[in-house]
């Protein structure tokens, strides 16, 4: 069984939000419910910026604190919730260090609420006329548009992902055999500045890259343990603080 | 006119009513604007404050009951008889605020009716929250069977005496699992804290003993000369001792705690600069400092009014103490990046108020309700 995880290549990010906005239109997301966004930083007279989906650790501390185990770990290592068992106590967004977990039933974090235009219909908390095809939503890992009253994060594209032939080494929009398979905002990064694989497998991609070029984690005195991994350098940084004094 | 007006037992009524009148309009608005709305009522949002004032109106009440049990079981568990005068009232406060926290988390949680199934089905071992709420359950079921043996007359036969004892043992293991619900999210270094079940204890002990003083006050008119002469005695005695210890204690424990915040770089730690500008907080130590300065007088200590002064200012001050521990918590934004730039702002909903409303009504009521139809006076026949 494969062991996903991400690579991101801050050198070649260009910040564009491309992936931003593929994630969202995959996935429904509600404008600003960004289950992957790209966070921007003022550092000292520069802007820079990190790439930032769910960081699906290794040892997840909001699987930990789940009282359900509504959110679980997979057998191919992704942090999953199961919407069927959450009860929206949002213990989990406490415990994420990483920020990116979102509530269903809250204030639009973007105005106006365009919940209010597209009802939602009981299984979903909005219903959208253009979401993602009823085969693919997966209540049981959170994929699709989220019912009212739970949590809800980025899934690694778990209904492109589960599906890929057994054994492969790297999801590669390049490669005919695993572009479908491959998540949304891996395929669509204009920069080619991320790519996603089998940790577990030593000849991926994924491995190599953080072999030969320092692959670090963010925060990762959590002990979570991320399975996205950064690759810094000339003309990329990992920020260190998360917020300024206001 | 004043005698009359002071008389054991005339506040009953108007607590009672003023509880009802509360709680209908507290979940009257409440649920009509869950239901327009949903939980978008709240001014929690996906920005970082995901737990608002109903937990902290939740942490509030059940550390007010863990408390109370702990005056109760004085008696109860260590055999001081002199507190016996007060241990069936703090034993039905305890239950009453119990309830009243546990409403306002119903409304604070997506789907309160799931989690009746969803826990027991699979229950996650590591999560501390299931803990505690095993634990608060189980030390509601045993309050309620040893309120009842109280009732019956039966304070101290052996099985009356083991429900006092699973009470305070249980509520002992409940609350240490509430204060590791906080004190183990080592991403929040406001929290982060393995002895923060011992500062749940001291502050829980705390908030029991300021509602004991209050509630037999307000049970007596507020004249000691109402009182049977042992709960006389017991509030000219020990009872304000202990209150005047465990509030030396806790204002130890807060200045430490901001003192260290305020001093360490940690990233995380910002919040306690967010705290001490935060007029509410100048308020609190105001209220504790002004409390143990009435506790600490021999002249005040003692009389009436001082002990009812000194236990609302206690209150007060655990109240704003409990809202800024579970705010300041969440106020450093975890990253967002200049989404978030600064500290989240957050200030409670009219939804989130009314639901705090409805909570102290509710343990209003429900203590006025006992008064009236419980003898909350009641204590062991003497010998």
């Amino acid at each position: 069984m494969a062991k996903w995880g991400m690579v991101i290549d801050l050198n070649k990010c260009v910040g564009c939000q491309a992936c931003t906005a593929a994630c969202s239109q995959e996935n429904t997301r509600l404008p600003g419910e960004n289950w992957q966004d790209v966070l921007y930083y003022a550092e000292g007279q520069n802007l820079t910026w990190l790439p930032r989906p769910c960081m699906h650790c290794e040892n997840p501390s909001c699987m930990h604190v789940c009282p359900t185990k509504a959110t679980y770990k997979t057998e191919d290592g992704v942090v999953a919730i199961d919407w069927d068992k959450c009860i929206g106590c949002k213990y989990c967004m406490i415990a994420c260090p990483y920020g990116v977990r979102f509530y269903s039933d809250t204030k639009p974090l973007i105005a106006p609420d365009v919940r209010g235009a597209f009802p939602g219909d009981g299984k979903r908390s909005w219903a959208p006329p253009y979401r993602l095809p009823e085969q693919f939503e997966d209540a049981k890992h959170g994929v699709g548009v989220s019912p009212s009253g739970v949590v809800s994060k980025c899934t690694f594209c778990y209904h492109k992902i589960s599906k890929a032939p057994k054994g492969t080494a790297d999801l590669d929009e390049d490669n005919p055999a695993t572009k479908e398979h491959t998540p949304a905002c891996v395929r669509t990064c204009p920069a080619k500045a991320r790519y996603f694989g089998d940790l577990d497998n030593p000849q991926s991609r994924v491995n190599q890259l953080i072999r030969d070029r320092g692959g670090v984690r963010l925060l990762d005195q959590t002990g979570n343990k991320p399975q996205v991994y950064y690759l810094t350098g000339v003309g990329g940084s990992v920020p260190s603080s998360r917020a300024k004094q206001a | 006119m004043s005698a009359q007006l002071n008389a054991p037992g005339r506040l009953n009524g108007p607590v009672l009513a003023m509880g009802l009148a509360g709680l209908v309009v507290g979940i009257a608005i409440t649920i009509a604007s869950l239901m327009y709305s949903g939980h978008a009522a709240f001014n929690t949002t996906n920005d970082g404050v995901s737990w608002g004032l109903p937990v902290a109106v939740y942490v509030f009440f059940v550390l007010a009951s863990t408390g109370l049990t702990f005056v109760a079981s004085l008696a109860m568990v260590f055999g001081m008889r002199e507190y016996y005068p007060i241990a069936k009232r703090c034993v039905w406060l305890a239950a009453a605020t119990l309830i009243a926290g546990f409403a306002s988390l119903a409304f604070e949680l997506g789907h309160p009716f799931r989690m009746l199934w969803a826990i027991p089905l699979s229950f996650q071992i590591s999560s501390a929250m299931n803990w505690m709420g095993l634990f608060y359950t189980l030390y509601l079921v045993f309050l309620l069977l040893k309120f009842s043996r109280m009732h019956a007359g039966d304070w101290d036969s052996g099985a009356s005496r083991n429900l006092g004892l699973a009470s305070f043992l249980t509520v002992i293991v409940a609350h240490g699992t509430l204060g590791l619900v906080f004190g183990m999210m080592a991403m929040r270094p406001f929290w982060y804290d393995g002895l923060m079940p011992i500062y749940f204890l001291a502050t829980a002990f705390l908030s029991g003993l300021a509602l004991a003083v209050f509630i037999t006050h307000l049970a007596y008119g507020f004249s000691t000369q109402n009182m049977p002469a042992r709960i006389a005695a017991l509030l000219a005695g020990a009872l304000p001792r202990v209150f005047a210890f465990a509030l030396g204690l806790v204002i130890l424990f807060v200045a430490f705690r901001t003192i260290t915040g305020l001093w360490s770089n940690a990233d995380g730690l910002e919040a306690f600069h967010w705290m001490v500008r935060s007029p509410w907080f100048w308020i609190e130590a105001a209220a504790l400092i002004v409390a143990f300065y009435i506790l600490m007088s021999p002249g005040m200590r003692e009389a009436a009014r001082p002990q009812t002064v000194a236990s609302v200012l206690v209150l007060a001050a655990i109240a704003i103490g409990r809202y800024e521990f579970v705010i300041g918590g969440q106020v450093v934004p975890l990253f967002k990046g200049t989404w978030v730039p600064g500290l989240i702002e957050y200030v409670p909903s009219l939804t989130e108020w009314m639901i705090a409303l409805a909570a102290i009504s509710l343990a209003l009521a429900l203590y006025a309700f006992g008064e009236k139809a419980l003898d909350l006076g009641a204590e062991p026949k003497a010998g």
